[in-house]
């Protein structure tokens, strides 16, 4: 019989606190004795501010072979997550990429990237997934034709033509990955024109604006993209990730019809608690607390991790708890960034700090 | 109405002994400041007797002249500056113009609402509050806009075409503690400019470097705890919203996470792995310390907020001028909230938003 999930998590946080002092120490301080870890919900969550500070690694220093970075803000530091091997990293992201994005393509389809490559944005984690994505799903194609952000920051639209007139001439179905504010971009470029996708065609959102564009709300800008692209709603994927974790989640829209939008699904060896801001406690089904996602896939990081995202769980109760996370209604709405208190000063506050970066940060 | 140097100086001045008439006769608006602010009674009267800046000296005003320019009209809108920063606005604004309309932050109104009513008590008939003012209404001159980032650009957005919007935005304030510098007398000054407005100040203290090693920086953090706990009995903090308290608590977790925190009743103090990048605590008595091997690792850590930076205090002078972005107001420790009355506190160049 497979060890359970909360086996596993426990076993990966004392694993932590005992390759890590400074784990060791955030165990200490919350009273968390790890070797009487039971819950998985009980193992003590590293903030996301942590990697801004501190190397977040159960390994030295001299075994890494990846980094991945926080994208930069206007003020304030990179958050870091090293990696001493991407291998766990790129099986998890491609088992439920597939799962949530592409279970239904046989063969291989033409993917299309709009944002930079992996040579331009090497430290980048969600150009990394994308690269894996191309890699795994994707037919064959060139670099320049696949990833169509350049470094001027300028989409290459005519290669975008290229590559949808090709699909629709042999009716392959396309894999278009990008991040709001590319898509934003990439709307206003062509304004009430359409950019119609072969039938069948998908489309992968993720990450939040950072001042990169203007801020459109989710629903306008599926609307938008939907319109754009010629495809259904549905088939505008959001998906949920961050620099700090090494599993995804994403919303089942393309493969459940009775799916509300903006409902995330987690991978059986992730799991999103929300918490209680003051306790940190796991608040009732139900309600809305700050995103503590509890990650199998960071081995050899930080097994739990708080975030500033503010969650609530759809159709689940910790009595119901399902240990495949696949195939059942259970699954997280993400309801934006925890909001700063109201200001009573000129300090700066962590939001200005952080370019009020919204949720959905991006892998 | 084009008025001299001189007759501009005339009316700050006039402006600071309403200031000054004002804290004299303080007892009836302090309970609505501590109301309004959520500062202690104890931080109340210490921002009215320290931090107010109503002895200015000749040459401050005439800097401060100087520097305000010249508009048919300002008007002023404060929005979450501390609350003594609207004697500052005010001042610029009335040495700026003969015509000044003040619109009082809606959280926070009472010392504003004061002071215009002081100064026009004191004969400054050109000097008035609108509580209401809509901005879009605005139909000439200058708007001094005081607040977040997203506050001055709402402002922008709503003025006219013909307005000139100045915002002032917000910022922090960093302390260089050198190698000669001895650190408790270092703590103890720091402390004090930490503990003024509850650290919600755009000049406030944020982050501490001390120049040397980890052990020195430990040092300095643990006699910085002794310095905030002893200030905090006779300054006691004031309400801390719940959403700081809880910034407040992740981070702590994330410093115990990544070297060390020290919690004291009323304050934070988080000691940074050497050479690791800065965080940006919350403000409330909150103080983040990292040691730097040397000047240029200091650089290179606060490159990242250079942009945000508003005052550097230090024990040496010569290298906070060195490390300062070139805005910047260099002055001790200690002193880092009491700016001189020669302009605004923020020196970056106001953009013509």
């Amino acid at each position: 019989m497979p060890e359970s999930f909360d086996t596993l998590a426990c076993d990966l946080a004392r694993f932590q606190a005992s390759a890590s002092d400074g784990y060791a120490r955030l165990c200490h301080a919350r009273g968390v004795e790890p070797s009487a870890l039971r819950n998985a919900d009980d193992i003590p969550a590293v903030p996301t501010d942590a990697f801004k500070v501190a190397r977040i690694a159960t390994f030295p220093s001299t075994l890494t072979s990846k980094v991945f970075r926080t994208s930069g803000t206007t003020l304030g530091s990179r958050g870091e997550n090293s990696l001493r091997d991407v291998s766990t990293y790129d099986a998890a992201s491609i088992a439920f990429g597939r799962r949530w994005l592409a279970r239904d393509v046989a063969g291989r389809l033409p993917v299309v990237v709009l944002g930079p490559s992996p040579e331009s944005a090497p430290d980048s984690s969600l150009v990394h997934m994308c690269e894996a994505f191309v890699r795994t799903f994707g037919e064959p194609s060139t670099s320049a034709s696949t990833y169509l952000v350049g470094d001027d920051a300028v989409i290459d639209l005519s290669a975008f033509d290229e590559r949808v007139a090709f699909a629709l001439s042999r009716n392959q179905p396309m894999l278009i990955l990008g991040t709001s504010f590319a898509f934003v971009h990439f709307v206003d470029a062509i304004g009430k024109d359409s950019f119609a996708l072969p039938r069948g065609s998908r489309v992968m959102q993720t990450g939040g604006y950072k001042g990169r564009s203007r801020e459109v709300p989710a629903n306008v800008l599926r609307a938008d993209l939907a319109r754009v692209f010629g495809v259904s709603v549905r088939a505008i994927v959001a998906e949920y990730g961050m620099t700090e974790l090494a599993s995804q989640f994403y919303e089942r829209t393309l493969f459940e019809e009775d799916t509300p939008l903006g409902v995330y699904a987690e991978p059986p060896w992730a799991r999103v608690v929300p918490v209680d801001p003051d306790t940190l406690e796991a608040v009732p089904a139900g309600e809305v607390g700050l995103a503590k996602i509890i990650d199998l896939m960071n081995v050899d990081s930080a097994v739990a991790v708080l975030t500033q995202d503010r969650v609530r769980r759809v159709g689940y109760g910790p009595s119901d708890r399902s240990e495949t996370g696949q195939g059942s209604s259970e699954g997280f709405e993400l309801l934006g960034r925890a909001p700063g208190a109201p200001a009573r000063g000129c300090s700066i506050a962590i939001d200005e700090l952080l370019g009020r970066a919204t949720a959905s940060p991006g892998a | 109405m084009n008025r001299t140097a001189s007759e501009r100086a005339s009316d700050v001045k006039r402006l600071l002994r309403a200031a000054r008439a004002l804290v004299a006769s303080s007892a009836s608006i302090v309970p609505s400041l501590v109301a309004s602010t959520g500062l202690s009674r104890e931080g109340v009267e210490l921002a009215l007797a320290r931090h107010l800046e109503t002895e200015a000296s000749d040459e401050d005003v005439r800097k401060l002249v100087e520097r305000a320019g010249n508009a048919s009209r300002v008007t002023v809108v404060l929005s979450s500056n501390v609350f003594v920063g609207a004697l500052r606005a005010i001042a610029l604004a009335r040495a700026a113009s003969a015509d000044v309309v003040v619109r009082p932050s809606r959280r926070d109104p009472a010392f504003a609402q004061a002071l215009v009513s002081a100064a026009v008590g004191a004969g400054d008939t050109h000097l008035r509050l609108v509580e209401d003012l809509d901005v879009s209404s605005v139909e000439h001159g200058e708007i001094h806009v005081y607040g977040r980032d997203e506050t001055i650009a709402r402002v922008r957005a709503d003025a006219r075409v013909n307005v000139r919007v100045c915002g002032h935005g917000s910022g922090l304030g960093v302390a260089w503690i050198s190698a000669e510098a001895r650190l408790s007398d270092a703590a103890d000054s720091l402390a004090a400019d930490i503990v003024a407005f509850d650290q919600r100040g755009c000049m406030s203290p944020r982050i501490a470097l001390v120049h040397g090693g980890e052990t020195r920086a430990l040092e300095f953090a643990q006699a910085l705890d002794h310095s905030l706990a002893h200030l905090g009995v006779t300054v006691p903090r004031g309400s801390v919203p719940r959403e700081e308290q809880v910034a407040i608590r992740r981070y702590v977790a994330t410093m115990t996470y990544a070297c060390r925190a020290i919690e004291g009743e009323a304050h934070v103090i988080g000691l940074g792995p050497s050479g690791a990048p800065l965080l940006l605590p919350p403000p409330y008595r909150t103080l983040h310390v990292t040691s730097c091997a040397s000047m240029g690792k200091a650089a290179s850590l606060l490159s990242p907020f250079a942009n945000g930076i508003l005052v550097m205090g230090s024990d040496d002078a010569a290298a906070a001028r060195r490390l300062a972005p070139s805005w910047a107001r260099v002055c001790a420790v200690g002193s880092m909230q009491r700016p001189p009355f020669d302009g605004p506190v923020d020196l970056r160049t106001p953009s013509p938003l």
